[in-house]
């Protein structure tokens, strides 16, 4: 009895702890299950916005050449060649022929066209579609994606869903990896003993036994550690996230998570990125023999890394091309092709996941507006900007361009230089184009939007255009003086003094803006006074108040190019405001419309204040401070612009129109030190070079009613009769050209000396 | 050049004023909507998505016709139109002001512009100007 009483409390204890060993231990997967789970759930539901630029409207009438339409299909990764299938193309001498691919719209999904382009003296003649001959209106290409909006924690992601990833990726995955994902329950022990054996037989480990999911839940944990009890841990996760989600759930997460390469201390995670970093594009466009190669890296991303170690890269992607073919997966046909291919890495890694980093953050900032940065970077909206890639390209081209020949040219420290380019639509106020510095793929400092600096002379044409709004005070030949002058406000005594340290006496208001003459402006801003001058400013757009001190009239304001954009935008647009905007359409994930953001403008000018500032800044493009531009420029394109130089040389600056499109350029150095160059010298060469390669329309305000024409001799700024032979014709807001006629009128003795009576 | 030197003749002789210079030469009025089939089309689009009560949808037709000719006077009167329907008065009068800076010698279009002002003036309450820019929409008729 004794011993039986012994016994079981023994018995009990054993049974105790067996039964507490089982609680812990189900204590601790519950505590697995819930760590896993949150990993899970928090990658999965972050679908970021994915933003795309301007697509291509073809019409006939549009100026383009076959060229330039195969090298806008080319951006878009469209392939030349003979297949009939979407995203492939075929040019002759003044044709194209391209399968269009479908794509979902602001206004509904566009499907698959086989479009054929007919272009005659450098346009676009007609549109038809190939298969039936019917002639089109007009045909739209797909965007270029842009880039996208991602979490904070994961800012270098590309995110992509399942239906993005190419089949032939999947299949290889699934072939290499893991060829039961489809029937495993998270491990699989059939594998592992396959695995086992393959490498027996091989001498290496040529294959692992690792599940998919196992593979996954390693990469959440990101954790080399390759103890015993860490595969158990991870066994016993993947057998709990098979139980909780779909396997296409889990290949999806599996996609986004796998690492791939490293790029010095970042990391490249999930195929997304590494189509972008291995081969520049979108993974949807990816090749058989790329996705292949992607498969490949999975096993050793730095062993396999292509850049380092083709040759291996090459064996392995070859290996994954026969896997496949073992599978039936592709024909031998395939196969010969793929084996063959090129690795068709890039040479050099793209630093960031857009090329367009400084648009981007313009965009995310406007739709900061209106989303919550969660929304932004997790519902997977689909953003439709105003980027023309074709004036991205060729702003960023002028500006590294020009710099560099700058600094070549004057002997400058290289890479000394900064700038910042943005360029809009004259009209509408949209975008097209945004380089925040002279390396424009680096997400860095973003000049064209946070670099505030002097502008210089830039701020005249506000000063000019208050005047021009009084036309009984002030017409284009309105004679200012351009004689010393000094003047005092608290604290400070000030003499202006003109670029080429001269006086120049009476000079017509034109010419003083034309010629950028500080002291005539100076002598206008304090007779308009400084709060008419700095209304007028903010009209024209210019939101940040502007100290009122006489410094202001000669640009001792700073402010940034998109600022100044802002500003001429008003004046390009003969006086209606119109904020500048790089979004049109914000749709959900399934291309429902969510936020359209429509063209609005307030007419904040009168229209011929407005146009006389035009005229005269082509003036100055003439035979002014901007006439250089003819080095770039046709004259015919009477081209409105304006430069600005600050002090020392410090700001290079030149903000100009023409009838189409507007563009600020400035050039400086980010520690603010002299550049030795002036508006002209710098900023404006870059602006001739970005226009010369876009092909603008010329410049040919429309002429407000309120204008009139009449002749005037210029050497007296009077009314020209008969008898003059310089007169030319300037327009003045009707009724106040002067009376007066010159003396080299024939009719002049008399009828001025009638006139005068009745003035 | 035809429609600047009419209208400087007619303003001078609204005006009773003396004689003057030739105007200096104007390019050719842009060619009007009629002349390219793309914005046709696009305008052909918008007028179906307003008879569906789409008025986004008509209103992004028109911006998109407007990216291929931004200065068709009749593209933005039409924006002017859409937006009156929408219920944006002050918004369709700036479009319409926007086409009147760009209609030329278009006396009609003009006309129907400050009609379009008006209106847009009536449903702002502004009953004065509405009246004034009837006035103007009237004085343009007569012009014609």
């Amino acid at each position: 009895m004794p011993r039986r009483r012994h016994k079981r409390p023994l018995l009990r204890y054993l049974l105790l702890a067996g039964v507490l060993g089982i609680a812990a231990l189900a204590a601790y997967v519950v505590h697995l299950d819930i760590t896993i789970r949150e990993q899970f759930e928090g990658k999965r539901w972050a679908l970021p916005a994915r933003v795309y630029a301007s697509p291509l409207e073809l019409y006939p009438g549009l100026k383009l050449s076959p060229a330039q339409l195969a090298e806008e299909l080319t951006a878009l990764d469209y392939r030349y060649g003979p297949s009939t299938e979407t995203g492939h193309y075929l040019r002759g001498d003044s044709w194209v022929e391209v399968g269009v691919r479908p794509f979902v719209f602001w206004d509904g999904p566009q499907p698959a066209v086989r479009l054929r382009v007919t272009f005659a003296g450098g346009r676009v003649q007609a549109l038809e579609n190939a298969a039936t001959g019917e002639p089109l209106p007009l045909a739209r290409l797909d965007p270029l994606p842009i880039g996208g909006i991602y979490p904070a924690q994961n800012e270098d992601r590309v995110l992509v869903k399942l239906e993005q990833v190419p089949e032939a990726l999947v299949d290889a995955l699934i072939a290499m990896e893991d060829r039961n994902f489809y029937r495993h329950h998270g491990i699989d022990p059939r594998g592992i003993a396959r695995a086992l054996l393959a490498n027996l037989r091989a001498g290496d480990a040529v294959q692992g036994g690792s599940t998919l999911t196992q593979q996954l839940v390693k990469n959440f944990y990101l954790s080399a550690e390759r103890t015993l009890r860490r595969k158990a841990v991870e066994a016993i996760m993947a057998v709990l996230l098979d139980a909780h989600y779909e396997k296409d759930e889990i290949l999806e997460a599996y996609v986004n998570e796998i690492y791939l390469g490293q790029d010095g201390n970042r990391a490249i995670h999930g195929f997304g990125l590494a189509a972008q970093f291995y081969f520049e594009r979108p993974l949807e466009r990816l090749s058989l023999p790329e996705a292949a190669l992607l498969v490949a890296l999975v096993k050793g991303p730095s062993y396999y890394d292509p850049r380092r170690h083709p040759q291996r890269a090459l064996e392995r992607r070859n290996l994954v091309h026969a896997e496949l073919l073992e599978q039936n997966e592709i024909t031998s046909a395939a196969y010969l092709r793929a084996k063959s291919a090129p690795l068709g890495v890039a040479p050099r890694a793209p630093i960031g996941t857009t090329p367009y980093p400084a648009f981007l953050s313009l965009v995310h900032r406007q739709l900061r507006r209106d989303y919550s940065d969660t929304d932004l970077r997790s519902e997977g909206l689909r953003i439709f900007t105003t980027l023309d890639p074709r004036v991205q390209r060729a702003a960023e081209a002028a500006l590294s361009a020009r710099l560099a020949a700058l600094e070549r040219q004057r002997r400058l420290p290289e890479n000394g230089l900064e700038g910042a380019v943005i360029v809009t639509a004259s009209d509408s106020g949209e975008v097209l184009a945004l380089v925040g510095g002279r390396q424009p793929r680096y997400e860095g400092f973003n000049r064209a939007l946070d670099a505030r600096r002097q502008i210089g002379s830039l701020i005249k044409p506000a000063l000019y255009l208050t005047a021009l709004s009084r036309p009984e005070d002030y017409t284009l030949v309105t004679r200012l003086d351009d004689g010393p002058l000094s003047w005092s406000e608290p604290g400070v005594e000030w003499t202006p003094q003109n670029y080429d340290k001269q006086f120049h006496g009476e000079v017509p208001l034109a010419e003083a803006l034309a010629k950028s003459y500080n002291v005539a402006a100076a002598r206008l801003g304090l007779h308009l006074g400084l709060p008419a001058v700095i209304e007028t400013a903010s009209r024209l757009g210019i939101e940040r108040p502007l100290p009122e001190y006489g410094s202001t009239l000669l640009g001792t304001v700073a402010l940034s190019p998109f600022e100044v954009a802002q500003m001429y935008q008003t004046l390009a647009s003969g006086g209606f405001r119109t904020p500048l905007r790089a979004i049109r359409e914000v749709l959900t994930p399934e291309g429902v419309p969510l936020k359209r953001y429509p063209l609005s403008l307030s007419q904040v000018v009168d229209p011929a204040a407005a146009f006389l500032t035009t005229t005269a800044l082509q003036q100055a493009v003439r035979e002014g401070t901007g006439s250089s531009l003819r080095a770039w420029l046709p004259p015919e394109l009477n081209v409105a612009g304006k430069t600005g130089t600050t002090d020392d040389l410090r700001d290079s600056w030149f903000a100009g129109f023409t009838g189409d499109k507007l563009a600020v350029v400035w050039v400086g150095r980010d520690d603010n030190k002299p550049t030795g160059l002036t508006g002209a010298s710098g900023a404006l060469t870059v602006w001739g070079r970005l226009m010369a390669s876009l092909d603008p329309a010329p410049l040919d305000p429309p002429v407000p009613e309120s204008i009139e024409f009449v002749r005037i001799d210029p050497q007296t700024g009077l009314r020209a009769g008969s008898g003059c032979d310089n007169a030319v014709e300037v327009p003045f807001a009707r009724g106040s050209a002067p009376s007066e006629q010159a003396p080299c009128s024939r009719e002049a003795p008399v009828k001025s000396w009638f006139r005068r009576l009745f003035e | 050049m035809k429609h600047l030197r009419h209208s400087v003749l007619a303003a001078l002789v609204l005006l009773g004023g003396c004689a003057t210079f030739p105007p200096p030469e104007a390019p050719p009025p842009e060619p009007s909507a009629r002349e390219n089939s793309a914005v046709v089309a696009l305008m052909q689009n918008a007028r179906e998505e307003v008879g569906a009560g789409r008025l986004a949808a008509a209103a992004a037709n028109i911006e998109r016709a407007l990216r291929i000719e931004p200065r068709n006077a009749t593209l933005w009167h039409e924006l002017a139109r859409i937006n009156l329907h929408q219920g944006q008065p002050a918004r369709a009068a700036q479009f319409a002001a926007k086409s009147n800076a760009l209609a030329g010698e278009d006396l009609a279009l003009r006309a129907a512009n400050w009609r379009l002002i008006g209106q847009a003036r009536t449903q702002e309450g502004d009953h004065a100007g509405a009246e004034a820019a009837f006035a103007e929409a009237a004085a343009l008729d007569r012009r014609r």
